[in-house]
């Protein structure tokens, strides 16, 4: 697979964690991710959020999102930091790539469905109007 | 005898049907949701209106979404759960 693949990393934080703590977890995330040959594509901080269940008896939590473009060698060493840091409650890692081509694909045809539609609906009234001047002479 | 029991059938059948239909319509107006091509497992504001008050998977038999829409809907909603952006059961 020659392909880039897309993942989306998300980590919910301590609630406690300030704004350096996430930016230094960020950076060393960061890091290992150039270091296996992937990419950030970007770093999205959602901020404090509740949570809709308890985790480790938190009721909130600091969310951020990563997308990151690469092989799929990083997320190994990705998970295994984010699994040692003591900051980080929770994680999930998902492929995007495959799921974001499908969605283009459905998007083209629900497009192309939409002007058939509306190219019979223009015939039609066309059609009418055709129909209806003989009417009228 | 027969001949009564082919009506009946018949009349079953054409009763089945109609209920099928009925049913069908009633369901897709009961929500009229947009549908976006990707379904993202972040977006939670889509994601809620599939969750009836317990917290649980909204059949489609009730939201009329095709299969496919289903089974995207499913994963994003389980997806959103383990990031606690969804609880598992409300009560």
């Amino acid at each position: 697979m020659s392909n880039k693949r897309v993942y989306e990393v998300m980590y919910i934080a301590l609630p406690e964690a300030d704004d350096e703590e996430i930016s230094k977890i960020n950076e060393t995330l960061k890091k290992a991710i150039e270091a296996q040959g992937g990419s950030v594509v970007k770093i999205e901080d959602w901020g404090k959020r509740k949570l809709a269940y308890e985790i480790k008896h938190k009721h909130e939590g600091r969310y951020v999102l990563i997308e990151l473009e690469g092989s799929g060698k990083e997320i190994a060493e990705l998970e295994r930091r984010m699994r040692v840091n003591d900051k980080i409650m929770r994680f999930i890692t998902v492929r995007v790539d495959e799921d974001r081509k499908a969605a283009e694909k459905i998007r083209a045809k629900r497009q192309k469905r939409r002007a058939r539609i509306g190219a019979v609906k223009v015939a039609e009234v066309a059609q009418a109007t055709t129909e209806e001047q003989p009417q009228e002479e | 005898m027969d001949n009564e029991k082919k009506i009946n059938m018949q009349e079953n059948v054409e009763n089945e049907i109609n209920q099928a239909n009925i049913q069908r319509t009633t369901a897709r107006n009961r929500l009229q949701i947009e549908i976006p091509e990707y379904i993202d497992w972040k977006d939670v504001k889509f994601l809620e209106q599939f969750i009836p008050e317990r917290g649980k998977i909204m059949p489609r038999r009730i939201s009329g979404v095709s299969a496919r829409e289903q089974r995207l809907i499913a994963r994003a909603i389980k997806r959103a759960r383990i990031m606690a952006l969804l609880p598992f059961v409300k009560d």
